[in-house]
């Protein structure tokens, strides 16, 4: 059966169960993917997958059920798992369902026409043939790969929400591979965005200079230096750390920022903002998972920090109003909380100036093992980082294989220098925009000891 | 799930323009998760996944088409869209299909799904009771009970029509302790391809509990590692993690079938130090990695991958394998039917060895003992991995001295296996979930105490 019809059965079967209060999130993404190695496509691949998530309210509590099935019997069960699982619960605060009627802004997105197979197979074949053409130490192994995908959300509530939104996007990903015989290494580019624009050669290309750079690179030696980490690497950091700023997290005690609106948490030159509405953002979106409008906010203005994120949950619990940053991580996961697009807002300075300032130091532009080098709750970090040595206020050798070390709430206070210019990163379905980052105070652990035996 | 004679049909169809292989996966799977914080049940959830991915190739050429709706229309569309993207040719494969039966070496007694929430709840109750008692210093405990019940059926234009179902259950416990207004975290996670006895007969959910704020009341009281290049001696368990990343994913066929790996044309030679067997076991009864039948269809094996230094095998699925001229380990994995399956690990470890722990400890006048590692990450072209030391003491003069916190592990994965040079007895395996492009999967990792003569530690 199709949604409309599955929905039109869960809906009956929801209200012979009796609920007042219940929700159906239908998402569904379609997509194709092309990749190749040396001259040919090696991986065509295209899939459709999507789901419903059914919760409801027993009790004041939310209880969830998530199918792929969708059927006749599978409208019934999802109900009744759906209360089964309320029932089981044993939280506190009453939970409510956003009402309908409410103004949503429509985000503003570049529209362009969704590439097909062939414009994907063309554009990676583009790319094949780009990073061979780019450099003689390019070797067998770089891939070009290119995506097109559409997504639907649709929330439907009993209490009178009925909303959808369409997404579409492209994504070209090249992959550099190198080697001088000795050593190999790679680097990576990507770029969401209309195929017919992405200028295939220069991003290439970008990938084999900056592989190429790092052939060959030294251990940055152990000790503390000033850090001016390159807006990718911040951009890690952000993406990393970034759930602090969830009162769903904070309420938990797993953040330490709870209560703390309106301290100075960070240094004066830090402004943080949420926006729904980046003009890079890969999905621009109007109303969060649970159909709150979303708009635009501070989380730390010039280092003090304005609010926390909340959906409806959290905020109930603690008193406050939803910032409209309900999240699903997929149909079928719990609404959490995150934020759209987090952007660090830029400084003054241009990057050769901000490397003038550090004078020496470490330039970091990479940084590894983000899930298990940094601890979200503690803020605790110690990651594997590539880069450059800032010597006389220029970068000079590569260097790689070394660690950076520090705290990410200590990190905030110690930022003392930020570039003119943010870039903005996709991590799944949140975007990161940092410019580069001058940070004192962390510790690089490479060649040599900070402590003998 | 689906019958034989659809699965022919649509296998035909799918092989229409010319495919010299063709394959259906499909899968039924049911995900159950209860999650406990502060002391209560927070969330309980429950989904049902279900779809087919269908794949063919030509050559070295593969594609892949997914579909969520699995009734014979669906795939026949689906089957449909692999054979035009796979480009203009005539049917060439006879498909005939024959059911395949496997032993079942994973017995499974009490199914999780057959089990009301209530008893479920009571077991991981248990666990976060205990962990919030250990201390004054615990601020807070999370605790999760995750059961999946995941149903595959596998047909193949080789002929082969089986099916499997894969039952795993896992606790988690995070504790966090706080001293002096800084936090800590401690946290323990076992698993097994196994039902709910688990949890009712082999392992105490108290001692998870315990185990976890243990951790991290010792590691509240920790000062920084220091920095710099030590020796470092890695506890057995999930220390094991290190083979995985700096080695184990440099064996895959995804990353050597195209030369991106460090140890890409070099079977047979000294690649490792002689103390290191490394195996890659999916046949290891009720083990987390384990299975029955890859999700190609081809029957688990044990692997060794390295004997006494010398790399042995890769981990070769179907498609990569036809590129190396290796026929496949049962190393094809997928979380699910809409990722494209790929050679990954089942349970990997470092085999047991004869130093004696005693020894390994009082082998090292300054480093750190790794007793608990976190997880990592390795890049396979470069070799260059990293991983967390989740509970770590100093070693001064062959003793172990005071808990260290904040430290990682980086290195080269060619080197660090070189650097292998002592190697317990003690072999014991720990659960992971490990991320690929081929989704997220479980497995295991696993070796005894073992000795890296020298490593960078990552700390201030």
């Amino acid at each position: 059966m199709n949604y409309q019809e599955f929905k039109t059965a869960v809906i009956a079967a929801a209200e012979k169960a009796g609920l007042q209060d219940y929700e159906l999130y239908y998402a569904t993404s379609e997509s194709t993917s092309v990749d190749a190695f040396q001259h040919e496509i090696n991986t065509f691949s295209s899939s459709l997958e999507g789901g419903v998530c059914f919760r409801c309210i027993v009790a004041g509590r939310m209880g969830y059920a998530s199918t792929q099935e969708l059927s006749m019997p599978m409208a019934e069960d999802l109900v009744r798992r759906a209360m089964s699982n309320a029932a089981s619960l044993e939280t506190e605060e009453k939970e409510t369902l956003v009402s309908g009627g409410g103004s949503y802004r429509t985000p503003e997105k570049k529209e362009y026409p969704l590439p097909g197979a062939g414009e994907l197979i063309d554009a990676v074949l583009r790319g094949q043939d780009a990073l061979y053409a780019a450099d003689p130490s390019v070797i067998d192994g770089c891939a070009s790969s290119a995506a097109a995908s559409r997504d639907t959300i649709a929330i439907y509530n009993s209490r009178g929400l009925d909303l959808s939104y369409e997404n579409t996007s492209a994504l070209f990903f090249s992959e550099a591979v190198v080697s001088d015989g000795t050593e190999m290494n790679n680097s990576f580019e990507m770029k969401l965005g209309d195929l017919r624009e992405t200028n295939i050669p220069e991003l290439a290309k970008k990938a084999v200079l900056d592989a190429k750079s790092k052939l060959g690179a030294g251990v940055a030696p152990t000790g503390a230096y000033p850090v001016v980490f390159a807006p990718k690497a911040m951009n890690s950091l952000l993406g990393t750390f970034s759930g602090i700023f969830s009162s769903e997290t904070a309420r938990k005690g797993l953040s330490r920022l709870l209560g703390k609106e309106g301290e100075k948490i960070a240094s004066q030159l830090v402004t943080l903002t949420d926006d729904p509405f980046y003009g890079e953002s890969a999905m621009p979106i109007g109303f969060d998972a649970e159909g709150t409008p979303t708009y635009t906010k501070h989380v730390i203005e010039k280092g003090e920090l304005r609010t926390l994120l909340y959906n409806m949950k959290s905020a109930a619990a603690l008193g406050k109003t939803s910032t409209g940053n309900g999240s699903k991580s997929s149909y079928d996961a719990p609404v959490e909380v995150r934020p759209f697009t987090m952007v660090l807002q830029p400084g003054t300075l241009t990057e050769e100036e901000l490397l003038k300032k550090a004078g020496s130091g470490v330039y970091i532009d990479s940084l590894g093992g983000l899930h298990a080098g940094a601890n979200p709750i503690t803020g605790d970090f110690s990651l594997q980082s590539a880069g450059y040595m800032i010597e006389d206020g220029v970068k000079t050798r590569a260097v790689r294989s070394f660690t950076v070390a520090g705290n990410f709430y200590t990190l905030l206070q110690n930022i003392v220098a930020l570039s003119d210019k943010a870039e903005c990163r996709s991590m799944g379905m949140t975007g990161y925009a940092s410019p580069a980052v001058m940070v004192e105070g962390l510790s690089i652990a490479g060649s040599g000891s900070s402590q003998g035996a | 799930m689906i019958s034989r004679d659809v699965c022919e049909r649509v296998l035909r169809r799918a092989a229409s323009t010319g495919a010299d292989y063709a394959e259906i996966f499909a899968e039924n799977t049911l995900d159950h998760s209860i999650q406990m914080v502060s002391g209560k049940v927070e969330r309980v959830e429950d989904a049902v996944i279900a779809g087919a991915g269908i794949r063919v190739y030509k050559g070295l050429r593969s594609v892949m088409a997914s579909t969520v709706d699995t009734s014979e229309e669906g795939l026949l569309r689906c089957a449909e869209k692999a054979a035009e993207a796979l480009g203009q040719g005539k049917a060439e494969l006879e498909i005939v299909l024959t059911e395949r039966l496997f032993g079942d070496i994973h017995p499974v007694r009490i199914v999780p799904a057959s089990v009301p929430n209530g008893r479920k709840i009571a077991l991981l109750k248990e666990g976060v009771c205990a962990a919030r008692e250990y201390s004054p210093l615990i601020r807070q405990v999370t605790g999760t009970l995750l059961d999946i019940d995941h149903n595959i059926l596998i047909a193949t234009s080789e002929g082969i029509y089986a099916q499997d179902r894969q039952i795993r259950t896992r606790m988690m416990i995070t504790a966090v302790a706080e001293k002096d207004g800084e936090t800590q975290t401690g946290g323990c996670r076992p698993g097994a391809r196994m039902g709910l006895e688990l949890f009712e007969e082999r392992v105490n959910p108290r001692e998870v509990g315990i185990h976890a704020a243990r951790q991290a009341v010792t590691m509240a009281g920790a000062g920084y590692c220091p920095a710099g290049v030590m020796p470092v001696a890695i506890d057995n368990g999930f220390g094991g993690v290190i083979f995985h990343e700096a080695c184990g994913h440099s064996l895959e066929a995804s990353a050597v079938a195209y030369g991106t790996s460090q140890f890409a044309g070099k079977l047979g030679e000294k690649i490792a130090n002689e103390k290191v067997t490394a195996i890659d076991d999916g046949t290891i009864p009720n083990a987390w990695g384990s299975i029955n039948i890859d999700d190609e269809g081809t029957p688990a094996q044990r692997n060794v991958l390295i004997e006494k230094g010398v790399l042995k095998t890769y981990m070769v699925d179907k498609f990569n394998g036809r590129r190396l001229g290796l026929p496949s380990t049962g190393s094809a994995r997928r979380q699910s039917y809409a990722y494209t399956t790929t050679s990954r690990m089942t349970n990997t470890y470092i085999a047991a060895g004869e130093d004696k722990n005693e020894d390994i400890i009082a082998s090292i006048e300054y480093g750190l003992y790794a007793k608990e590692m976190g997880g990592g990450s390795v890049n396979p072209a470069t070799g260059e991995f990293n991983f967390a030391v989740n509970e770590g003491y100093i070693i001064r003069n062959g003793k172990i001295c005071e808990p260290v916190r904040g430290a990682s592990l980086v290195g080269k994965g060619s080197d660090v296996i070189q650097k292998i040079d002592m190697v317990g007895t003690d072999l014991e395996l720990g659960q992971g979930m490990c991320g690929s492009s081929s989704g997220s999967i479980p497995t295991n990792v696993g070796q005894p105490l073992i000795r890296v003569s020298s490593i960078t530690v990552g700390g201030r």
